[in-house]
Parts: C-alpha cells; sequence; structure tokens
C-alpha cells in the first residue's frame, strides 16, 4: 500500500509539473505562428490533446522511474523477487476502461468536433463571397490566379510569384496540378501539397484533379513579419521541391483592393 | 542440418574436398556478373533490338538484375544445397565448421539467424551514414555537401529504404526470430530450412541494389518510391522496386518459415497457451507479412511495368493516387511489423531481469493480436491531405483506437515491473528506454490522428520525428536491448556492463535530443524532402545534426563494444539470467543439435514463484516425443 501511496503522490506532482511546462508551451502557441482561424482550431486541438495526455504520459514514465528506483535489485546475483503475482484485476480493468474512455472521448473532441467544423467551413452556404485564388503547382513554381478581378499569375516587382490575400476573409484555394508552361506535355503533372505553415492547414494537389482548400485569414501579416507565412510545397515532387515557395502577404482590404489595381495595371501593360 | 550433411560422409566428403571451389560468395558474385552480363546482352541485343539504343536498356537491366540474383543466389550454395538435392542428385555441401560457414549457404537456423543479423547491421550502418549525409547537409540551408537536391533526395530515398526493409523488417525477424525462435519452442531446426538458406541471401542482394541505385540514375521519391513522380524519374527508381522486391521476397520467405515452425515444430508439452511471447510476436508479425508483403509486391510489379514499358498507370490519365494508396495499405502495417517484435521483446526481457511473473499475459497477447489486426485498418491516415471528408473520421477513429491494443504492452511491462526484483542491467535499461521512446512516439501518434491536427503536421519533420521515435526509438533500442539480453547466448561470453551501460545512456540521449527537437522544426515550418530551407530554422538544423553525429557515433560505439566483447568477453554461464524460457535451458552458445533429446515442457516459461525448471529433459520417454 505504502508503494501505491508513494507512486500517486509523485505522479500527482510530476503531473501537475508537466501541465504547467505543457500550459506555458501552450500559452506561447504550439504552432509558434498563426495567421487563419483553420490555425487557430487545429492548435486548439493540439493544446487540448497534450493537455489531457499529459497526466497519462507521467503516469507512465513515474512508474518506469518508480520501479527502476524502488524495486531496483541490490545483489550481484539474479533472485526472483520474494513478491509474485500474476494479475491485478482492478489494477487491468481501470487501465483498460481508462483508455478506452480516453480514446473516444478524444475521437468526439477534438477529433470529430473540429472536423466538423473544419467541413462546414467548407459547404458552400458559407462561402458565398470568397475570395477565389486558382492556384497551379507546376514543377517547380506556384501560379497564384485571382479570375473574380481578371488577374493571371499575380507576381511582384520581380516577377516571382505572390500570394496577397485579404484579411478577414474566407479565401477559397482552387488547386490543380498541370504545367502550363510545358513545351508540348502541359498535362504531365505530379503530385504536391499546398502549405502555408501560419495557416495550419495543407491539401494534396493531384494531377489530372480540382481539390479545394478553405481558410479565413485572421490577422494582418506577410512573410517579412514571419516567415512561416509563405507558400511552401508540402509533397516531394522532383529535385526542385525545395524551391516550391512563394511569400504571402495578407493586408487591410484597402491594401489589398489598391495591390489589385496595381497587378490589373502590371497585366494591362503586358498584353 | 548442416551436420546431417557432414554426418553422411565418408567417401563422399573427400570427393568435395578434392573438388576445389572459389569461396561462395566470390563465386556467387562472378554468376551473377554472368548472369547480368548474357541476360542484358539476350535483351538489349537481341530480342528487344533497337537502333541506337544503349547497351543497358530499362528492359534489359530489370530481366538482367533478375538472371543476376539468380546467379547470386545459386552461387553462395544454392545450387549445391538446394537445387541439385531438389532434383534427386545427392547433397555435395559440405559446411565447414568455422567462420566460413557465415559466408555461405547453410541450413542451420543458428547461422542464418546471424546471417540476417549481420546483413541488417550492414544495411544499418550503410544506411546510417546516408542519414549523417543528409543531417551533414542540413546544417547549412543552402547546399553544401550534395551539388543538387536530387542527390540528396536520392540519398534520402537510400536511407530510407534500407532502414525500412533491411534492418526495420528484418533485424529482429530474420535476425533474431530465425535464431532465436526454434530455440524458443524447442526445436532443432526451422521448418523449411532450405528456403531459409536461400532467403538469407536476397538481403545482401538487395541492399545492394538499393544502394547502387544511383548509378542508373537519381530517384528523388524517397523510400515510398511514389508515382507518378518515380514516371519522371531516371531509371534509378528501377532498382529501388527490384532492390524492394528482394528484400520484400526474403521477409515473406521467413514469414512462411517461422510461421510454420512456431505452429508445427513446438517441443511437446509447449502448448498455446506456453508459448512465449517472443514468439507470440514473430508470429503475430510474420501473419502481417504474409498478408501484405504480397501487396506491395504486386504494387511493385505495377509501377515496374509502369516504368520500364511504359504505362500510364498512375500519370495523369490513369490514376494518380492509386500508387500511394497501395502503398499505404502496406505501409501502415509495416510500422507494426517493425515495432511488434519489440513489444514482445520488452515481455520477454522484464519477467527475466525482475524475476518476476509476467503480469497479465493474457492482455500482452491480445495486445499483439489485435494490433495486428487493426493494423489493416488504419493506413488511410497517411492521405488525410489528399483523401476526400467522409473518409477522415473512419480511419481516424481506428488510429485512435489502436492505441488500445499498443497500450497492453505497457500494462504488462508496467505490472511486470511493479514490485519486481529488477536487475538494473543494459538490456533492462535499453527495454525502459524503448518504453519511454516509444511512449513519445504514441502520443504523438494521437496527435497526428487528428485530423485537423495531422493538416498541419503531416509532411513536416513533426512526422519525421514521430516515426523515427516509433522506429529507432523503440525497435532500434529493443535490437540492442536484445543483443545485449541474448550476447551470452550468442556468443558464449559476458559483455561489459560499465562500458553497455555508457552506450546505453549515450544513444538515448542522443537520440532524444535529435529527434525531441525534429518535433519543434516540423512545428515551425520545416518541410521534408528539402536540402534547402529557410533561414530561420538553420539555427536549430545546425544544433540538431551535432546531436546526430554523437548519435552516430553513440551506436558505431555499441557495435564495436559487442564486436570485441564477442572475442574477448569472460566466459558467460549457460543461463547467465536465471531464465526460464527454453533457449536457456541448453549450451552457450547452443550446439549444432539445440536440444538433445527434445526437452518436454511442463510448465509455463514465466512463473518465477521458484526456481524450478519448466522442462523435463525426460530420461523415460514419453510417447509424444
Amino acid at each position: 500500500m505504502g508503494d501505491i501511496l508513494a507512486f500517486t503522490l509523485v505522479w500527482i506532482l510530476v503531473s501537475a509539473l508537466g501541465e504547467i511546462g505543457i500550459q506555458s508551451l501552450i500559452h506561447h502557441g504550439v504552432y509558434y505562428y498563426t495567421a487563419t482561424t483553420q490555425a487557430l482550431d487545429g492548435e486548439a486541438a493540439f493544446a487540448f490533446i497534450i493537455t489531457v495526455l499529459t497526466p497519462v504520459f507521467a503516469f507512465i514514465v513515474v512508474m518506469i522511474g518508480y520501479d527502476m528506483i524502488r524495486f531496483r535489485s541490490r545483489e550481484p546475483g539474479m533472485r526472483p523477487s520474494p513478491r509474485q503475482f500474476y494479475n491485478n484485476k482492478v489494477f487491468v480493468s481501470i487501465w483498460i476502461l481508462v483508455s478506452i474512455a480516453l480514446n473516444l472521448l478524444f475521437f468526439v473532441h477534438p477529433t470529430a468536433s473540429a472536423v466538423e467544423q473544419m467541413f462546414n467551413s467548407e459547404k458552400e452556404r458559407y462561402n458565398r463571397h470568397d475570395l477565389i485564388i486558382n492556384v497551379t503547382a507546376r514543377q517547380w513554381q506556384w501560379l497564384f490566379d485571382y479570375p473574380q478581378y481578371n488577374i493571371t499569375q499575380a507576381q511582384d516587382a520581380n516577377g516571382n510569384s505572390i500570394l496577397y490575400l485579404p484579411v478577414d476573409r474566407t479565401v477559397r484555394f482552387v488547386l490543380r496540378s498541370y504545367d502550363p508552361m510545358h513545351m508540348y506535355d502541359p498535362y504531365a503533372g505530379v503530385i504536391h501539397s499546398f502549405w502555408i505553415p501560419a495557416f495550419g492547414v495543407k491539401q494534396d494537389i493531384i494531377p489530372g484533379e480540382t481539390r479545394y482548400m478553405y481558410v479565413h485569414t485572421n490577422k494582418v501579416t506577410s512573410y517579412n513579419v514571419d516567415p512561416m507565412v509563405r507558400v511552401q510545397c508540402a509533397e516531394v515532387c522532383g529535385p526542385g521541391h525545395p524551391f516550391m515557395e512563394a511569400p504571402v502577404h495578407v493586408v487591410s482590404n484597402v491594401d489589398f483592393m489598391n495591390w489589385i489595381k496595381q497587378q490589373q495595371k502590371l497585366q494591362a501593360g503586358q498584353s | 542440418m548442416s551436420s546431417v550433411v557432414s554426418d553422411m560422409h565418408g567417401a563422399r566428403s573427400e570427393h568435395a574436398r578434392v573438388k576445389r571451389m572459389l569461396p561462395p560468395v566470390v563465386r556467387g558474385l562472378l554468376w551473377a556478373l554472368i548472369g547480368f552480363l548474357v541476360m542484358n546482352t539476350l535483351v538489349s541485343e537481341v530480342f528487344d533490338r533497337m537502333p541506337y539504343h544503349p547497351f543497358i536498356t530499362r528492359a534489359s537491366v530489370t530481366l538482367g538484375w533478375v538472371a543476376a540474383v539468380g546467379g547470386w543466389i545459386l552461387g553462395v550454395g544454392a545450387w549445391e544445397g538446394a537445387v541439385k538435392p531438389y532434383l534427386g542428385y545427392p547433397e555435395e555441401w559440405v559446411v565447414p565448421q568455422d567462420w566460413r560457414k557465415y559466408f555461405m549457404y547453410s541450413t542451420d537456423h543458428k547461422v542464418i539467424g546471424l546471417q540476417y543479423i549481420f546483413s541488417s547491421l550492414g544495411g544499418f550502418l550503410i544506411a546510417g551514414f546516408a542519414a549523417m549525409l543528409m543531417r551533414l547537409e542540413l546544417m547549412k540551408g543552402q547546399m553544401w555537401i550534395f551539388n543538387n537536391p536530387g542527390a540528396y533526395l536520392s540519398t534520402v530515398g537510400v536511407h530510407g529504404t534500407v532502414m525500412m526493409f533491411s534492418v526495420g523488417t528484418v533485424a529482429l525477424v530474420g535476425g533474431f526470430g530465425n535464431y532465436f525462435i526454434p530455440l524458443m519452442i524447442g526445436a532443432n531446426s526451422t521448418s523449411f530450412p532450405r528456403m531459409s538458406g536461400v532467403s538469407q541471401w536476397l538481403v545482401p542482394a538487395g541492399i545492394a541494389t538499393v544502394v547502387i541505385s544511383p548509378v542508373l540514375g537519381q530517384w528523388t521519391t524517397g523510400w515510398r518510391g511514389y508515382e507518378p513522380l518515380a514516371g519522371q524519374d531516371p531509371a534509378g527508381i528501377l532498382f529501388y522496386y527490384l532492390g524492394v522486391f528482394a528484400l520484400t521476397t526474403s521477409s515473406l520467405l521467413v514469414a512462411i518459415n517461422l510461421t510454420a515452425t512456431i505452429l508445427f515444430k513446438r517441443a511437446p508439452g509447449l502448448t498455446w497457451n506456453r508459448i512465449p511471447m517472443y514468439a507470440w510476436g514473430i508470429l503475430a508479425v510474420s501473419l502481417l507479412n504474409l498478408i501484405w508483403l504480397p501487396e506491395i509486391q504486386m504494387t511493385f510489379v505495377m509501377a515496374l511495368l509502369n516504368a520500364v514499358i511504359p504505362l500510364p498507370y498512375f500519370a495523369q490519365i490513369g490514376s494518380p493516387l492509386t500508387y500511394m494508396e497501395m502503398f499505404w495499405l502496406f505501409g501502415h502495417p509495416e510500422v507494426y511489423i517493425i515495432v511488434v517484435p519489440a513489444f514482445a521483446l520488452w515481455q520477454e526481457i522484464l519477467p527475466v531481469m525482475g524475476q518476476k511473473s509476467l503480469f497479465a499475459r493474457q492482455w500482452g497477447i491480445i495486445g499483439l493480436v489485435f494490433v495486428m489486426i487493426l493494423s489493416g485498418l488504419v493506413w488511410a491516415h497517411h492521405m488525410f491531405t489528399n483523401m476526400r471528408n467522409s473518409q477522415m473520421l473512419p480511419f481516424s477513429f481506428f488510429t485512435e483506437m489502436i492505441s488500445i491494443p499498443t497500450g497492453f504492452a505497457y500494462l504488462v511491462s508496467l505490472g511486470t515491473m511493479w514490485r519486481a526484483n529488477l536487475k538494473l542491467n543494459t538490456p533492462t535499461l535499453y527495454t525502459l528506454m524503448s518504453m519511454f521512446n516509444f511512449l513519445i512516439g504514441g502520443v504523438t501518434g494521437v496527435l497526428l490522428a487528428d485530423p485537423v491536427v495531422n493538416l498541419q503536421v503531416h509532411d513536416s519533420f513533426f512526422v519525421v520525428a514521430h516515426f523515427h521515435y516509433t522506429v529507432i526509438g523503440a525497435m532500434v533500442f529493443s535490437w540492442f536491448a536484445a543483443f545485449f539480453y541474448w550476447f551470452p547466448k550468442l556468443s558464449g561470453r559476458m559483455y561489459n556492463e560499465f562500458w553497455g551501460k555508457v552506450g546505453a545512456i549515450w544513444v538515448f540521449i542522443a537520440f532524444n535530443m535529435t529527434f525531441g527537437q525534429f518535433f519543434f522544426l516540423g512545428l515551425h515550418g520545416m518541410n521534408r524532402w528539402v536540402p534547402v530551407y529557410p533561414s530561420y530554422l538553420e539555427p536549430m538544423n545546425f544544433e540538431v545534426s551535432l546531436f546526430a553525429f554523437l548519435l552516430g557515433l553513440g551506436f558505431v560505439f555499441n557495435f564495436l563494444h559487442i564486436a570485441w566483447m564477442w572475442n574477448k568477453g569472460p566466459v558467460a554461464k549457460d543461463n547467465p539470467w536465471q531464465a526460464k524460457t527454453l533457449e536457456w535451458q541448453t549450451a552457450s552458445p547452443p550446439g549444432e543439435q539445440n536440444f538433445d533429446p527434445i526437452p518436454k515442457v511442463i510448465s509455463g516459461f514465466y512463473d518465477y514463484r521458484d526456481q524450478r525448471l519448466p522442462i523435463r529433459n525426460s530420461p523415460q520417454k514419453e510417447p509424444t516425443s
């Protein structure tokens, strides 16, 4: 009984310390930097899971440590332990029930609840005023078109692809993998993955298919503020894979419209 | 079985001594070369001759490789040892009882086991060296070791492929499984010793094929060899498919052999209730191998045809995602193929080192079996980023649920240690470290099972950290636990306890400092398969690389320690741990016959209430034996 009591005390203590550590980590942001509501949802799910699992983690680690110290053999040879038992129905039952309960809990929340939120954000009725951006992944470059504003291949002053988004808007990325600039086979595509680390989601882009990704921006920010605000290909797509990135700017509505006008002027000059 | 051959002699062995022969490995290489040249020439110059084609074409190198592997297998001894006897000729294969027996075809499961152990060790060192090159490159945000990203990606591919298919699935199954399963179930051989002798030689062939694959051209897909990207790659990808085909064939033959051995060759009295935990683990793994390896081999055949003919199976006009789906349908059971033997080892080692009866044994077995069953239902969590929404929840559900049977391995291990008389020696330390590491792998696995979190951390270094925790953290640490636990059995000698512990603590710290930080790199936006990355990630990557080198040195240190003590260590007793399982109830190392006579098992192996042995070496003949 003494061992159980001592172990429980140590376990509670370590769990409490662990929770303090984990909560300070969560306070700093486990996702480091977030710029969409989707990222906040993901971060909240992450935080919930590690908060609940900290005592479980502590239980096993403390028990390993406790066994190592308290029940270590102090003699040179091998001697059977004087205390032998094969089973402990109470312990086994609690273990199994707790592990089932924890898994069901995680399945309901955050898994199903957060997924439901994500599905809802993708439903059409919520997305009537989305900013639509056609994203084309070619080997190895991102191309961003704004069909609502007649902009194809938005570029910065150096001719590099650039992604501008207004803040507090839902954005629908329409994702396709092909190569409009290919010499003879524009449909020779591979799988890419559209990832903006600060946006908290990614979506693979499959040749021959059209996929969608929805985000709701919630912060004025840019690649210059935090380098996590960049488009980065996450699925290996050949030797050029690491270079398949583009800076992202999330700006106010006024700035966004200014940028649109500037791009339109640029495109008019080109044609 | 080798003894059978050398017993049959008289005149014939003199004849064999007169007949001079190249060392079998050299002859195997020669026959492989001849096979390749003949078949390659036939295909590229005769049957499939095209104007302006080079001497080596995709079709000719594929068929040439098949002939080369055939020549290699026959050359190392399968010709005399397996083919000729099968055709009715007398068996003329004499295995010398010295170091040379490890360098030729053999039918002794202990020789085969050690051959597998050495092969996987070779794979581990080669792939580990590739990992060191990768970490060297990643010390800087720009290219500086490799001169192009394709070379880096080929290195990533070789590292992952060799580690997974020649170490992860081989070391504890083909290696320790072949050596110890017959010993643990009281048999003198496996069920199909000739097949087993042949299968081992596919491992070096497979490793060599993957390692030299860049000779045919870079391949950039990583260890999955995934289409449609592979369809674009130069011909190096052919040697990926072929090499992995050889390695998986080897594992498949091991699975057939060990399943049959466990089912049919158990000593009298070794009932289903008394099967040792490691044998349960190997049985579960072998069933997984039997189910899933043919599936991935079919996929590789399709991908090979796709690349050789070529066909558009996986291009845009085919089905681009099918390869990935087929791959992960195998790929996730593969993870459990790697880790289930590790779970079994914990439950094997802890009752011995704690000298306490195994706790809740039935739950340990239920855990191993249910992990095996559920492993086929979780694979699509590798594809949350490209599947339709309706598929996410079921796969997420099963992925979370598999943590329940996985947890039973902890339930049994922790319950066994409670109030034990725990010997804190090197194997125990490695076992506990393996439990700690897999715990981190498991907790982060729960995070990855959650689709919303997965969509952020998938394909980032977070995932890399997670699976290195399960593969190195759990399996490689258990592999070392097995090395030290069975060291006296394998070598007849004892390792040095002090240096063993130093090695364990060394790799434990270096491992956690390396891969623990991978989680934070991934969360901070470090994606996979990139030799070039944004500069804000450089400081952490630089420092991670230093720990990675420390880890590499730690592994080398452990292997040197093992190799040194194997030859120079103090002679060990037959059963230094006072273990009750059968492999310890015979000489260390075992003679040519494991058991003479075959023991009769009269009780389970995990009862430490007293020091009575669980066997009776029956002088009075039992009718069953």
